[in-house]
């Protein structure tokens, strides 16, 4: 229903503090970076215009490359297998087999833990020397697979991501939510029809959850992501030699070298990087030619 | 009963919110002091009884309150934010040594040296000033020193059949080599978090191959290459893992008694004496003994120390004289001798103060403060000397090195990207 010309009083009242807030936290804040970006500033002394020289010297930097394809992997993995995972669950899940209240409860209780202990307790359990891990390979006989996980180039970003890719319950118990308001009607149809479990989750449980909760799940995880950050730090700290560095560790670094003007450009490249993450999966889940035929159909219909 | 419960709740939200807020005596002066000096920092308890105590002496005109803050890295951000901001708390301890002159030049600390030329100066070590002071004006006082030289396990040492710790680094990885057959970590090494075991013993190669003159030349002087490649064969005699790990792990390993050589500020000396460490009933620091820095054969390093400025004590620009003064009132009152002793005793730690120290002060800190006074020189550890942007790059270039994705050369050409910016 469009508004009408008496609407717009009370609507601009109700929209205006959601307005403000938005301008002051989050648009003023964003021209800032932009503007910092474009500075050389060391938080100190008065800052001098560089214009794009801090994006010029980021695309040079091997460290800062390493860093968007680390994020790119980890938000397309958090997107592309977490959430499959977490969906999978769920679909398991919401068909409520024989304790399903105790394993949403295990599958959920690592949310409700700060992302700083889990990484401390992963640190624990990587370690060379004493570590759980090494421990367990040796006992069984593998010894020979014990190594430093965190220290080795070639296992570092895997030990750091894969740990966190089982931690589904978050976006799970998310699509849960959302199964049990699908009309069991759909499912006792299938059942007659002969259709079986597998068969009811590809034709009916996931295209109903497509556009939902799915498309939620996936932008969160995706953007979560995106902006990793702690779970790095505590466990590897960016390293070795950088290869698990992420686009906030290394523009928390390069705050920590006071050098606003390179921490402000990697802000303005992940806000990019984020921008059209999102934009991919909108048009992967809703799919630009179902929206235009909508389109085309409101306005067959208005005519 | 819905309302009078309501109205209960009311009630005890606003005078939590009340009780929330501090009180002071209308003219009291509040000195505001976010302190890293708190946990379980070996200054902790002494520097609170201090408070404590100039707080009972000024009751009714000044109080200072400390704001706790046990992370390191947390508490550099928190300043670094609050000076960048233009709200630098009224007195706070900074430590990134190359940043001190440019917050020095930014005018946003008080000018101190009024004070110190009525005869406060005098308490302070000679020169602890120089190196600090802008314009010959002084607004951040170099408060904490420390010396970095090897402590070693004198029955590890026997272990590995040295009678003696060795004087050269030739010796020191032979050395290195009977630790390792007799089935022990020669030292303890880090790459990972801030890299601060390995750091130091970088700065040691460095001192001995450099000597006094190797920041001269900046990162392109030829000892920071051979310190390298030296750095690199030491990772060889470590504990495992050692790529990856961290301060806790360093200490750790030199506590349960797997590593003779241990590298760290006097700060760390207090721990040698704690029973907790102590393995059968002997204290750690029976069996402790304090070493030099060996030197290199052909390095231009003789009988140097290695040192920085761990703690500056930074009180921030008043408008009010009245609160000006009192923070002065606050800066001298734990600079006094007297009380730096009394810091000296319980942490193990050093001072630009010129202090006796108390005959209690322990066996190792005086051997440390002998090697001290016996230095013919003294050079900033690497991370003082440089940018900060070093110590943020010191761990990658050090795992870069350690795992073969560049050679002594690419190490250092890393950190002078990182500095050159």
């Amino acid at each position: 229903m469009k508004p009408t010309r008496s609407d717009r009083g009370p609507l601009a009242a109700f929209l205006s503090p959601a307005l403000v807030i938005m301008l002051t936290f989050f648009v003023l804040p964003v021209i800032y970076v932009v503007v910092v970006s474009m500075l050389k500033w060391n938080g100190i002394s008065a800052p001098t215009v560089v214009w794009f020289q801090n994006f010029e010297k980021l695309f040079r930097d091997k460290s800062f490359i390493r860093s968007v394809t680390n994020n790119i992997i980890w938000a397309l993995v958090a997107g592309f297998i977490q959430v499959p995972l977490a969906m999978l669950m769920a679909i398991i899940l919401s068909r409520k087999p024989r304790g399903w209240k105790f394993f949403r409860t295990v599958y959920f209780f690592p949310q409700v833990i700060s992302g700083i202990a889990l990484a401390t307790l992963w640190r624990a359990i990587y370690s060379a020397d004493t570590g759980l891990l090494n421990g367990l390979l040796r006992v069984i006989g593998l010894g020979h697979l014990a190594r430093d996980w965190l220290g080795t180039v070639e296992t570092a970003f895997p030990a750091v991501l894969i740990y966190w890719v089982f931690y589904v319950g978050y976006y799970m118990v998310i699509m849960m939510a959302d199964i049990t308001t699908i009309d069991t009607a759909y499912y006792e149809a299938a059942t007659i029809d002969g259709a079986s479990d597998f068969q009811q989750a590809i034709y009916i449980t996931i295209p109903l959850i497509k556009k939902t909760s799915l498309l939620t799940c996936v932008t969160l995880a995706s953007v979560l992501g995106l902006r990793q950050f702690e779970q790095v730090y505590m466990l590897t700290n960016g390293g070795p030699a950088n290869t698990t560095n992420t686009m906030v560790l290394y523009m928390y670094k390069k705050m920590q070298d006071s050098n606003y003007g390179r921490a402000s450009a990697s802000a303005v490249i992940l806000i990019l990087v984020g921008v059209i993450f999102i934009v991919c999966i909108r048009a992967i889940f809703t799919g630009r030619n179902e929206e235009a035929a909508a389109a085309r159909k409101r306005r067959r219909e208005m005519k | 009963m819905k309302k009078t419960i309501a109205l209960l709740l009311t009630l005890v939200m606003v005078f939590g919110l009340a009780a929330s807020f501090p009180a002071y005596a209308d003219d009291e002066i509040v000195i505001n002091f976010p302190s890293i000096w708190v946990g379980t920092d070996s200054k902790a308890a002494c520097m609170a009884k201090l408070v404590e105590d100039f707080n009972a002496e000024n009751a009714g005109s000044i109080k200072v309150v400390v704001e706790e803050q046990t992370d390191y890295q947390a508490y550099r951000d928190k300043i670094r934010t609050t000076i960048t901001t233009g709200s630098a708390p009224d007195v706070c301890i900074l430590d990134t040594t190359f940043d001190i002159k440019a917050y020095a030049e930014s005018g946003k600390f008080m000018d101190l040296t009024p004070y110190l030329n009525e005869g406060w100066g005098a308490n302070f070590t000679d020169g602890a000033f120089d190196a600090w002071s802008v314009d010959g004006k002084v607004s951040i006082l170099p408060f904490e020193s420390a010396v970095f030289t090897p402590i070693y396990n004198t029955k590890l040492l026997a272990q590995c059949g040295w009678d003696h710790f060795p004087a050269t680094y030739d010796e020191f990885f032979q050395f290195c080599k009977d630790a390792k057959a007799a089935g022990l970590n020669a030292m303890g090494q880090m790459a990972g978090d801030n890299a601060w075991s390995s750091m130091l013993w970088y700065s040691l190669l460095v001192e001995a191959i450099g000597g006094k003159d190797v920041y001269a030349d900046g990162l392109d002087n030829p000892a920071f290459v051979k310190a390298a490649e030296a750095l690199k064969e030491m990772y060889a005699y470590t504990f495992d893992g050692a790529v990856s790990a961290t301060a806790g792990d360093v200490n750790g390993h030199f506590l349960s008694r797997d590593t003779v050589v241990y590298l760290n500020g006097p700060w760390w000396i207090a721990n040698f004496y704690k029973e907790d460490n102590a393995v059968d009933g002997v204290l750690l620091a029976d069996d402790c003994e304090v070493a030099v820095n060996p030197s290199f054969e052909g390095g231009l390093g003789d009988k140097g120390l290695v040192t920085t400025v761990q703690g500056f004590l930074a009180p921030a620009k008043q408008d009010d004289p009245a609160k000006e003064a009192a923070v002065v009132k606050f800066l001298q009152y734990i600079t006094d001798p007297a009380h730096v002793s009394e810091l000296a005793l319980s942490s193990g730690a050093m001072f630009f103060v010129k202090y006796t120290p108390s005959p209690d002060t322990s066996v190792i800190s005086q051997k440390v403060t002998e090697v001290a006074n016996n230095a013919a020189y003294t050079i900033l550890h690497v991370n003082g000397a440089f940018p900060t942007a070093f110590s943020t790059e010191f761990p990658a270039a050090v795992s870069s090195l350690i795992l073969d994705q560049v050679d002594a050369q690419g190490f250092v050409d890393m950190l002078k990207d990182a500095i050159d910016e």
